[in-house]
């Protein structure tokens, strides 16, 4: 029955990706401009939904790992004369690396020392860039034409995809449950047998791969980067409303989360840029307190509760 | 070594506006243990109503401070009421979230109401100083440090000796307790939050006199207050001006010694070395 489910699920996911996939032969060019930003936001709330969502740890600072991806490339393709994929592939090492070294001590942190130590890290590698005269200062780094918007497209879904189907994997393997363990109750997992600091720095690592390759892919179809639009602090706060907003610790919800928010802040900033903004500000304010748990939760209470179910939410947690 | 000693001044007036600002954030953090990630916020709301009230109705940003204050307060008791008491028994990362949503609100409401520009608040005594052992001493920057050492005294003072500021105290070390001797615990958090965002408010009219204002300046003042909470702890509000002081110094040393664009590294660095070295705190208990 279960694999009857899945495979249903899996053969629809990959017809929604090859439909997707033609939309460069019929899109408008600012449609398919729209669409890559969208796909690459998808990514980067994938990835944090595999440690903030799965592992439990809400981390503040994964552009962090965005900035490192694009300056892997940008670095790569510049200063030693790398190809694109080779100048991923360093900009992945890169962010492997640190994940590994600040993973370390900073995952023994839990709750708000977390995600407080994480926000500081993604401010202090992006000082430290300004600083570095290889990746340009302050000025920062002009990259060269780039590829057609085309490939950049398919480039960014196929990796959504690859991610998706990684925290598919994830939710469903040992490896998977040992780090929804550690989301429940660390000491308990621990005394489970968990590995709960190779599960963890393991989770960071996988996260932080996936949001440089995004990194990598946008700073080359921007083809230009400096330390404060690579370090983005605004994305952060993009990926975790679109993952919490969507359902964080599920495998559609963020993708479906940053879809939605992406289209209406584009519509909003048709108007007014800062009302794209300011939308997402209280589209967080409202989700958590009527919907904490996300559209997925929402999708799947609301039809039997009704209005009950929003009033359940503030039941719960109101003093 | 007169450089060293202006420095040190320099530090030291900065450092006693650190400790204002950081105030609301660890005595918010302290109380209702949640991390305020909106104070930076209503630290700019504070520093635009002081900047309206000398522009448009020439009232002088230091006798606007209680003006400026008691606007906050209402707010911030506003907010605390009917929002954050919705979630308040969430999980740590849902208040982290809403307040951050807050922030994210007050941000480009601010950037949509008053313009995206920089502004500053110039009083005509705004060039004037004085010489100290040699060092000089700007006239603004050694009062906006009384103000702020004097409210943060005061506030120790209130939560030290008065009803409601022991009523505080008990809320924040054992609400259920504190609710059987009769605390109100909905109107002991508003209340707290409310005077956290008064303090946040005085600390923006100074930063108005002291700095440049412009909507984006919250997350910077957000960041920096961790740093201090994370110093100097949360059990005691006095220890801020300590936390506030070494801030202040460690930055004016590091932008003399290091370069002025490594003062943001420096005091991040020191953030998570803290937390991973001694996460409950360096001088005082964290939470």
């Amino acid at each position: 029955m279960k694999r009857k489910v899945l495979s249903i699920i899996v053969i629809s996911a990959v017809i929604i990706t090859i439909a997707l996939s033609t939309i460069p032969l019929w899109g408008s060019p600012e449609f398919i401009q729209f669409s890559i930003n969208a796909l690459i936001l998808a990514t980067l709330a994938q990835s944090w939904n595999i440690i903030g969502g799965y592992t439990g740890y809400p981390s503040f600072g994964n552009s962090l790992f965005y900035g490192l991806g694009g300056y892997g490339v940008a670095i790569g393709m510049l200063q030693f004369n790398f190809p694109f994929a080779l100048g991923l592939i360093f900009g992945v090492a890169l962010a492997v690396l640190v994940a590994f070294l600040l993973g370390l001590p900073v995952l023994r942190l839990r709750g708000q020392y977390f995600a407080i130590a994480t926000l500081a890290l993604a401010q202090v590698m992006s000082a430290f860039v300004s600083n570095l005269d290889i990746a340009g200062g302050n000025i920062g780094l002009v990259l060269p034409l780039s590829l057609s918007d085309t490939l950049f497209f398919e480039l960014s879904l196929g990796l959504l995809a690859l991610t998706t189907l990684t925290v598919a994997w994830i939710a469903n393997s040992r490896f998977g449950f040992g780090l929804i363990a550690i989301r429940e109750n660390e000491q308990a997992a621990m005394v489970l047998g968990v590995n709960t600091t190779l599960y963890k720095v393991l989770a960071f690592a996988l996260c932080g791969i996936f949001t440089a390759i995004a990194g990598g892919i946008h700073a080359y179809y921007i083809t230009y980067l400096d330390p404060s639009s690579a370090f983005d602090s605004t994305l952060n706060i993009k990926m975790i409303i679109m993952t919490v907003f969507g359902g964080s610790g599920s495998i559609l919800g963020p993708i479906l989360g940053a879809f939605v928010l992406s289209g209406v802040a584009e519509i909003l900033a048709i108007e007014i840029t800062s009302l794209a903004s300011l939308f997402f500000g209280l589209v967080i304010v409202l989700a958590i307190i009527f919907m904490p748990r996300g559209i997925v939760d929402f999708i799947r209470r609301f039809p039997e509760l009704g209005w009950r179910y929003f009033q359940e939410n503030i039941r719960i947690y109101r003093l | 070594m007169q450089l060293l000693w202006q420095i040190l001044v320099n530090g030291i007036l900065l450092g006693g506006f650190y400790a204002l600002m950081s105030l609301g954030l660890v005595l918010v953090w302290g109380v209702l243990k949640i991390v305020n990630l909106s104070h930076g916020s209503l630290i700019m709301l504070g520093a635009y109503i002081s900047y309206y009230l000398f522009s448009y109705f020439n009232v002088d940003p230091f006798a606007g401070l209680p003006i400026s204050m008691l606007t906050l307060f209402c707010l911030g008791f506003l907010i605390q009421r009917y929002l954050i008491n919705f979630v308040i028994n969430a999980p740590m990362f849902n208040t982290l979230l809403i307040t951050f949503g807050l922030d994210v609100t007050i941000t480009y409401l601010a950037q949509l109401l008053f313009g995206a520009d920089y502004r500053t608040i110039n009083p005509d005594y705004t060039g004037a100083n004085f010489i100290l052992f040699g060092a000089t001493v700007p006239l603004v920057r050694l009062y906006a440090f009384g103000v702020s050492i004097s409210l943060t005294v005061i506030l120790w003072l209130f939560l030290s000796f008065t009803k409601i500021g022991r009523a505080i105290r008990a809320t924040s070390q054992n609400l259920v307790a504190a609710r059987l001797y009769g605390v109100d615990p909905r109107l002991i958090y508003a209340l707290t939050f409310a005077i956290g965002a008064a303090m946040a408010g005085a600390a923006g009219s100074l930063n108005g006199v002291i700095s440049q204002i412009n909507p984006y300046i919250g997350i910077l003042f957000t960041a920096k207050s961790f740093v201090i909470a994370i110093i100097g702890g949360l059990e005691n509000t006095l220890f801020v001006i300590a936390g506030g002081l070494i801030l202040g110094v460690v930055e004016v040393l590091t932008a003399l010694y290091i370069g002025p664009t490594y003062t943001n590294l420096i005091s991040f660095g020191i953030l998570v070395l803290v937390l991973i070295i001694r996460p409950t705190g360096l001088l005082g208990r964290t939470a």
